[in-house]
């Protein structure tokens, strides 16, 4: 398996990976996994008006799971609240080099971060993004 | 970014050429050398062909055999192939039965999925919890039609040394070739074919300080074999093709150095302190039972971590995944599933291998960042669900990860 030097960066330094602080209404978490690619990932952003202010995740996976979830995290950070249901994901397989045969994991990331999005929708923090 | 020393942990996959192997095979390479085709009558060549034969003693001296006795293959895959293929193809219609294990090497099993192609039974005899094979298991799958019952002598994932002398004695109970593939076990475990009761045995030179591209197949002389190839009368034709003097002399000079009364118990040492170190890591579990494991294979279960995310994190150190998972849906060792670990267990499971190299630093080394890791993706992954994370619950009395 070849990783890029920007898995290898982001595997060793995961930015972004561990729990958004605090508790509020602009906090939400969402988690995905998938027993048979061997995948786990939590999400949590922490909302401030329509504005993502943290981004943070706990992952169980491969190298490219990690680097992925890193990513994200970080590409959230700042980013309009509808980026939760709008991930790049073309960018990212870019940015990251992810191989074809990996790509499933990447759909369950998408689902913990989509999880995210439909839990401020629920609580009422921001208007619900359709489609 | 630092960079760390490497370390390399890998010998059972292969190891570096010992430096007086390397002048030995020099000796036959160049002008001034012994290079000529040892199948040649005059001089030059039958000097060539003594050099052959001066390994060929060697080699059958560590293994208790006639060199007769001796075929020089590509490595052990064809001498694992000329084996089960060989004997098979030369046994009457009707007797075309094989029993083998379902923890043997690639080599071995994708031999027999040939032969079954080929209208050839095969059996395929499980093992226990700690990787062995049972005689019993093996004697009940004998059948009349059995023509030959193939074993492995150490394997090449958990270490775990087969009964041989057990399975030789049941072979010959009811008279049927036992093969028997020493791939891992030359200069580590002793094996005298003669005492054993061993019909054929497949070598290879590579894992014990010995070249790549040479092997060998002991064929007891009663044992009728086919061979694969076609295209010379060398090695009575058995395995035709000019002799690679160079190699078997390098093969020779590897087998002459790994001795086992004296190699066993460093290796043995030294894998030793990894398992202990290793132990020491919450929920790690060893793979096998060390107490009946050559001296230099140790695989260890790391619950809670990724197996392909925790070798990419020892990137620097040299090991082997119990596991191909390298795909979507990793594939769990075939050795590991046969001993009953889930995939996820199997998938975290790592084979450390030690050498004629390896040194006490870098065992300690090794120990402290396999334990960093694997520390450092269980934080990464806190607050995991338990299929990936039961490496907390291991110290309970259900053990769900293990099952």
């Amino acid at each position: 398996m070849d990783y890029s030097a920007e898995v290898e960066r982001r595997f060793d330094a995961p930015a972004g990976a561990g729990n958004v602080s605090g508790e509020g209404p602009g906090i939400a978490a969402g988690e995905a996994e998938d027993k048979v690619l061997n995948v786990w990932v939590r999400f949590e952003v922490q909302a401030d008006g329509d504005t993502i202010r943290e981004a943070r995740f706990r992952v169980y996976g491969c190298p490219h799971t990690i680097a992925a979830a890193s990513w994200i995290a970080e590409s959230l950070r700042g980013a309009p609240v509808s980026a939760l249901e709008r991930l790049d994901i073309d960018g990212l397989k870019r940015a990251l080099n992810v191989p074809k045969e990996k790509l499933g994991k990447l759909l369950r990331i998408e689902d913990a971060v989509r999880a995210c999005a439909e839990q401020l929708g629920a609580a009422g923090t921001r208007p619900r993004v359709d489609g | 970014m630092t960079t760390r020393r490497r370390i390399y942990l890998d010998h059972a996959a292969t190891s570096p050429v010992d430096p007086a192997v390397s002048a030995e095979m020099m000796r036959h390479l160049g002008a001034d050398g012994t290079f000529a085709n040892p199948s040649s009558s005059h001089a030059m060549g039958r000097e060539a062909a003594r050099a052959v034969e001066r390994a060929r003693r060697v080699i059958a001296a560590r293994i208790g055999a006639d060199p007769a006795g001796l075929v020089f293959t590509s490595g052990a895959t064809e001498a694992n192939n000329l084996a089960i293929k060989g004997v098979l193809a030369a046994a009457r219609p009707g007797r075309r039965h094989l029993v083998t294990t379902r923890i043997e090497h690639k080599s071995v099993l994708d031999a027999a999925a040939a032969v079954e192609r080929y209208g050839c039974d095969v059996t395929y005899v499980g093992c226990d919890g700690s990787g062995l094979v049972s005689p019993d298991e093996i004697e009940r799958a004998i059948r009349p039609e059995t023509s030959l019952v193939s074993v492995m002598h150490v394997n090449n994932e958990t270490g775990m040394v087969q009964p041989i002398a057990a399975v030789a004695e049941i072979c010959r109970a009811h008279r049927v070739p036992l093969h028997v593939d020493a791939a891992q076990s030359a200069g580590k475990l002793l094996l005298d074919v003669r005492r054993d009761g061993v019909a054929l045995c497949s070598l290879t030179a590579h894992k014990c300080g010995g070249p790549k591209g040479i092997g060998a197949l002991w064929i007891r002389d009663d044992v009728t074999v086919v061979p694969l190839l076609h295209g010379g009368e060398q090695q009575r034709g058995l395995r035709p093709g000019t002799l690679p003097t160079h190699q078997i002399a390098g093969m020779g000079k590897a087998f002459e150095l790994a001795d086992p009364a004296e190699e066993g118990p460093r290796l043995a040492a030294l894998r030793d302190r990894l398992r202990e170190a290793l132990e020491r890591i919450d929920g790690a579990r060893v793979n096998g039972d060390p107490a009946r494991a050559a001296p230099h294979i140790l695989n260890v279960a790391f619950p809670g971590v990724d197996g392909e995310a925790l070798r990419f994190a020892l990137r620097e150190i040299a090991v082997s995944a119990g596991s191909a998972c390298m795909s979507d849906n990793p594939e769990a060792s075939h050795v590991l599933s046969a001993m009953g670990l889930t995939d996820a267990a199997a998938t975290s499971s790592i084979r450390f291998s030690v050498g004629r190299t390896t040194t006490a630093d870098e065992i300690d080394a090794a120990a402290t960042r396999v334990r960093d890791a694997v520390e450092r993706l269980r934080r990464l992954a806190l607050g995991a669900p338990a299929w990936c994370s039961a490496w907390r619950s291991a110290r309970l009395t259900d053990d769900p990860v293990f099952g």
